[in-house]
């Protein structure tokens, strides 16, 4: 049948490169990424699914990689905070983030731009409360939430009423 | 180009990194070879360890080590920053839901997790004591071994130490009015989206060390004395905190992963879970009773302030906590007679430590939300009772201490006018009003080191910890400003005690303060040597050259740094360093061990919105304003403001621990234990600094970020009294609270 | 976490004869968003989890077929929330899905796992039992369909049987014009669990549905045919005395940490009077 156990063989595309890999049945996307793939810009904080810390972009939607088991994402396309702008450049978004002052201990940062860069490609021109509701599921203990929005409406290219 | 004006906004030193996902954090740092650990902890609050049988945990493949007490240097090391009462690991009791009785380090984590499950620990449940009132309660059983404290009269009860201040004559003052109330404040976590992360190397003869820490140089301190090596021998690596708030302040787990690296031989890396940090740190929870004595003009006649402290089963930081955040209490007003009892009370809890506001928005809360109800009585409007009885500048409003350093009346009128209060509220709505001091640090010591290199640019050594207040980028500012560099040509070197010098610490929102002025003095040395090179080349005597800003001006021209700085080096090349101290030195009779540096400020306005079918509390409206001396960076400033605004919305509305019976914890994680999200903010905010200029750091600057925490909660409540005519006197005003306080009301 | 054996069935059959072997000892992988907590937390330790994400049935699709909605058990709220065709006949359902989670959440959180779990904080359980759902379900005996009311149990419980799983919900296009909300309490704005979770749906034949889930070990449906409820011009106090009936069944726990029991009674009453006051303004405004 189609029981695996042990390491099991899974590809996936991982900020444009095609990734091989063996992995335990267990070990979640967010550990593969951070452990196996050296990608650590992801991060681990509450691993059920409520702080948004380890956002990615799995199959063209933002999910919560701490839920996902590294297996389900076999054949996938997985971007993370290092694939959102190529070559060490920042994306108008990122910068954006910086000149609002969105970030401030900056560990909660890859997941909200992860959120944002979602919310935006979703809906280009949100409002405040679209913007509060599409990034609710990142969390921000410097409570930096007002710079943030303020952040992506720049990036939106709308200025705050 | 980035200007690195004092009083710009540039974009964030360190920002890049964080926006890209590079900033490494601890737990992004992996040495070769390392081994991962895992703590074992019981289910119980508090147990008496009988036995521990590791031998099904050794045998997982890939484990290394499993350390218990038995492992450890006898009798059992221990360490704190108040008294050295806590164990490197649990040792013949535990004695909070948390604490770790055993530690296992394997080649992965998954080994590590397995080998935690298998070790079996037999353990006796003791009864645990998690509430004040068990505390007090002359039956309980004592959280602290009376031998750890010989001479002290209370070391046969559970109250670790009583603070009293006061002056003037409380027992013989009177007053038309007494208000008398009873508040408490809850038991919170910090909640750092960063988990505590450690991590320990052998290092030739000595071991580097790897910590969240927001002090590097005092846990070199601790490191060296546990281990028995010179401190030069102990590196501290402290990469950017994601998230501090106090929480990581003091040393944890440090010194058991040292011990589990040096026995290892190899690196061993702790990163604790998010249920873990709640077992790891915590705030100060309070009972606070408060009598005020008011006259009929609305002065204050009196303030007689009790407040009872819960510390958790080791003292870390919290009674110094205690004793400094109930010293103010009475709040910066003029009080003729006043009396301050307040008391650390041990518990078997998490150890609470330090944690924005330190001590203050506890009495804070009672003391303002008493102040408001005495205005209700007496017909005067709160904004008006604070008015009257606000310190001015220069008022020695605690007598023995530095006086009102600012003019605090603009920041009380200013938030007031944003707020739009005297103007009439629209319908079912309310507004409240408060104000918080805080004391700055009352000692310190930094360091800095600055080098102005060959080319102009800048390296900028500095202590301090960057957790997100933005340190970085005030030094960058600073620096660039003194030695015209623009701030992309400075890099600042924090976090290495072997490569940066001495700072005492990061807390009391003493860095710009402290730091700024040791890194001002650094800048300013250098400029010396400046002008003795200028004197030099051009034959002028040295009194007759200025430096100021990036510019040279000799008496018949100006020159650029560099115009002085190349040909004084000539073919050798070379650098300029300067060195600059901060010190403010202990004075031995005051209460505190020094007066405050200066006092953070701030007054806090809110309208709401009550629901009263449900108790849901809509903030349509919040005003902060902080009187900060001088904004080096004005968009950090607006930051931390807004972010302690929104933080301290969480004890407000909607945080604490919830205990069961037996003194464990129920709502670990993140699942019911609720802190804001970007859906949970005010309708509307407006944050506003005043600055005169009037500080004692670099520009006129004071220190800031705590001050906006301070009175969130008595604003607020105040917002639900007045839309309501209900007070509650019990945080947090969750929905379900605020509904039965609306039921039951007269 | 504890390891398990992973298994990807490309067909429903496969798993099912999956399931029917292990039994107890297997647990089915959909969104995740549950199964993965408790693996981590060690509340369930199956020796083999089955992804049922690639079996080409219940990939994420919803057909509209001779007046039934059929929403694939591999649908994710995100997309029940975003279809046309859900928007329009099922508004309430939307604003269900709407609320479950984050974004993040949303993404991966399948219809049929809310259901399934058979939490009783399920938001989107109310305003499914309130429309009819019906639970379209695989295993060992072949295809069954069950009204959604007949799935719960108790509180994690559900009525399938061993080796069964879900394959899709089905939703019956209503009849009616409705009138319908989904209303709930929480701890804060943004989200979270339920304390109460409730849905009122009134038609134009005077019939009100009313569906209520974190009072008690599983969601409660309950219909008031008497018209009382949905009549706007029935004073407050007949209302309340049908509520007192339909409320009857709510046993809230006394051992949850969001809320006590006292205040969810309390707050049933409140939301139901709520939602029932938009259930019938929505009637009136023509909605679906």
């Amino acid at each position: 049948m189609s029981e695996m156990s042990g390491a099991i063989p899974i590809e996936l595309t991982v900020n444009g490169r095609r990734r091989a890999l063996e992995v335990a049945a267990h070990h979640t996307l967010l550990e593969v990424l951070r452990d196996d793939l050296d990608l650590t810009g992801t991060k681990e904080c509450c691993l059920v699914g409520e702080c948004g810390a380890c956002t990615v972009r799995l199959d063209g939607r933002i999910v919560d990689s701490c839920l996902v088991l590294a297996v389900e994402a076999d054949g996938g396309e997985v971007t993370t905070v290092e694939g959102l702008a190529p070559e060490s450049r920042l994306s108008r978004l990122q910068g954006a983030f910086l000149d609002r002052g969105g970030v401030q201990c900056g560990f909660c940062i890859p997941g909200q731009v992860m959120a944002a860069d979602d919310l935006l490609r979703r809906n280009p021109h949100p409002s405040v409360p679209e913007i509060q509701e599409g990034l609710a599921g990142n969390l921000c203990r410097c409570a930096c939430y007002e710079q943030i929005t303020e952040a992506v409406l720049a990036a939106a290219g709308e200025e705050e009423r | 180009m980035t200007a690195a004006r004092v009083g710009a906004a540039p974009r964030r030193v360190g920002g890049d990194a964080r926006v890209s996902g590079r900033q490494q954090y601890v737990a992004d740092v992996h040495l070769p070879d390392e081994l991962h650990a895992k703590l074992v902890t019981l289910p119980v609050a508090r147990a008496r360890i009988l036995a521990i049988d590791t031998s099904a945990a050794l045998a997982v493949p890939g484990v290394h080590l499993v350390v218990t007490a038995a492992d450890l240097p006898q009798p059992m090391p221990r360490f704190g920053p108040q008294f050295e009462d806590r164990p490197v690991i649990a040792v013949g009791e535990t004695k909070y839901h948390g604490d770790p009785v055993a530690a296992v380090a394997a080649d992965t984590k998954d080994a590590a997790e397995e080998a935690a499950r298998l070790v079996r620990v037999t353990y006796e449940e003791l009864p645990a004591i998690v509430t004040i009132a068990a505390a007090l309660d002359p039956a309980a059983p004592l959280v602290q071994d009376p031998a750890l404290r010989p001479n002290d009269p209370l070391s046969g009860t559970n109250v670790l130490r009583e603070h009293r201040v006061g002056w003037g004559d409380v027992a013989a003052a009177t007053a038309e009015l007494v208000v008398e109330n009873r508040y408490t404040f809850p038991m919170v976590t910090h909640f750092a989206i960063e988990p505590h992360a450690f991590m320990a190397a052998p290092d030739g003869e000595g071991i580097a060390v790897w910590s969240s820490i927001q002090h590097p140089n005092w846990l070199q301190k601790v490191i060296a004395r546990l281990l028995g090596m010179p401190l030069a021998k102990v590196r501290v690596f402290a990469p950017d905190p994601g998230g501090g708030f106090g929480g990581k302040q003091h040393t944890k787990y440090e010194p058991l992963v040292a011990f589990m690296a040096l026995r290892a031989g190899r690196p061993v890396r702790l990163v604790l879970t998010l249920e873990e940090t709640f077992q790891a740190v915590r705030r100060t929870a309070a009972e606070i009773r408060v009598r005020t004595g008011v006259r009929a003009d609305g002065t204050i006649a009196f303030q007689d302030i009790e407040a009872d402290y819960l510390i958790g089963a080791y003292a870390d930081i919290a009674d110094r906590v205690v004793g400094k955040g109930s010293y103010p209490g009475c709040g910066p007003y003029r009080v003729p007679d006043a009396r301050i009892l307040a008391r650390s009370i041990l518990s078997h809890t998490v150890p609470s430590t330090a944690f924005r506001g330190f001590g203050n928005p506890q009495v804070n809360w009672a003391v303002e939300s008493n102040l408001t109800e005495a205005a209700i009585r007496l017909g005067i409007d709160p904004l008006e009772i604070r008015l009257r009885n606000l310190a001015r500048k220069g008022e020695a409003f605690i007598p023995f201490d530095t006086p009102c350093d600012g003019t605090w009346e603009q920041a009380v009128r200013r938030a007031a006018e944003l707020i739009g209060w005297g103007m009439p509220a629209p319908a079912g709505r309310g507004r409240g009003i408060a104000v918080g001091i805080k004391s700055g640090p009352t000692t310190g010591l930094s360091y800095s080191t600055v080098r102005l290199l060959a080319d102009g640019s800048v390296i900028v050594y500095a202590g301090t910890s960057d957790m997100g207040q933005g340190a970085r980028t005030v030094f960058a500012q600073i620096a660039g400003q003194e030695l015209g560099a623009p701030l992309d040509a400075v890099t600042v070197v924090m976090g290495d005690t072997a490569v940066v010098p001495y700072d005492q610490q990061t807390s009391a929102s003493r860095s710009t303060v402290l730091m700024g002025n040791a890194v001002l003095a650094a800048c300013r040395d250098i400029q010396a040597k400046l002008r003795a090179m200028a004197a030099r080349l051009h034959g002028i005597d040295e009194a007759a050259i200025v430096v100021d800003r990036g510019v040279v001006r000799l008496p018949d021209r100006e020159l650029s740094i560099l115009d002085v700085l190349r040909p004084g080096l000539g073919r050798l090349g070379g650098e300029l360093i300067g060195n600059g101290e901060m010190r403010k030195d202990a004075e031995p009779d005051h209460p505190l061990g020094g007066s405050a540096a200066f006092f953070e400020f701030n007054c806090t306005a809110v309208e709401a919105e009550v629901d009263e079918e449900t108790g849901d509390v809509t903030l349509v409206r919040y005003v902060t304003v902080s009187d900060v001396g001088k904004a080096i960076n004005p968009l950090q400033v607006r930051m931390q403001d807004e972010g302690a605004a929104i933080q301290g919305l969480g004890h407000t509305l909607m945080e604490h621990y919830i205990f069961d019976e037996a003194g464990r914890i129920r709502n670990l994680g993140a699942i019911d234990y609720r802190i804001p999200t970007s859906m949970d903010l005010p309708l509307e905010m407006h944050s506003e600094i005043i600055e005169n200029e009037d500080g004692p750091g670099p520009y006129g600057s004071k220190g800031m970020s705590e001050g906006a925490l301070l009175c969130v909660a008595a604003a607020v409540a105040g917002a639900v009294r007045d839309a309501t005519g209900v007070a509650i006197r019990d945080l947090p005003l969750t929905p379900e609270r605020v509904w039965r306080a609306l039921r039951d009301r007269p | 976490m504890h390891p398990f054996a992973y298994a990807r069935p490309t067909s429903v059959a496969e798993a099912v004869a999956l399931l029917d072997e292990h039994g107890p000892d297997a647990r089915i992988l959909a969104g995740g968003t549950d199964l993965v907590i408790r693996l981590r937390d060690g509340t369930v330790r199956p020796s083999l989890v089955v992804d049922v994400k690639r079996i080409p049935e219940l990939r994420p699709r919803i057909d509209l077929v001779g007046g039934v909605l059929m929403i694939s058990a591999g649908s994710v709220m995100t997309d029940v929330a975003t279809d046309a065709r859900v928007r329009r006949h099922f508004p309430a359902l939307v604003e269900a899905a709407e609320v479950v989670g984050s974004v993040q959440i949303r993404n991966r959180a399948t219809l049929a796992g809310n259901v399934c779990n058979a939490s009783p904080a399920a938001d989107t359980a109310p305003p499914l039992l309130v429309y009819g759902a019906i639970v379209v379900a695989a295993g060992p005996g072949g295809i069954r369909r069950l009204p959604l009311d007949e799935l719960f149990v108790t509180s994690g419980q559900t009525t399938l049987a061993r080796g069964e799983l879900v394959t899709a919900i089905e939703l019956p296009v209503p009849a009616r014009r409705m009138g319908a909300t989904h209303v709930r309490r929480t701890r804060r704005r943004g989200h979270d669990l339920a304390s109460v979770t409730l849905c009122c749906a009134v038609d134009d034949a005077g019939v009100t549905r009313l569906a209520y889930g974190s009072v008690g070990p599983r969601p409660v449906l309950v219909i008031d045919e008497s018209g009382v409820l949905a009549d706007p011009a029935a004073p407050d106090e007949a209302k309340a005395a049908v509520f007192e009936q339909m409320f009857a069944a709510a046993r809230p726990s006394p051992r949850s940490m969001r809320a006590s029991p006292e205040y969810r009674l309390a707050m049933l009453r409140v939301l139901g009077a709520r939602a029932l006051r938009t259930a019938i303004a929505r009637l009136g405004e023509g909605a679906a």
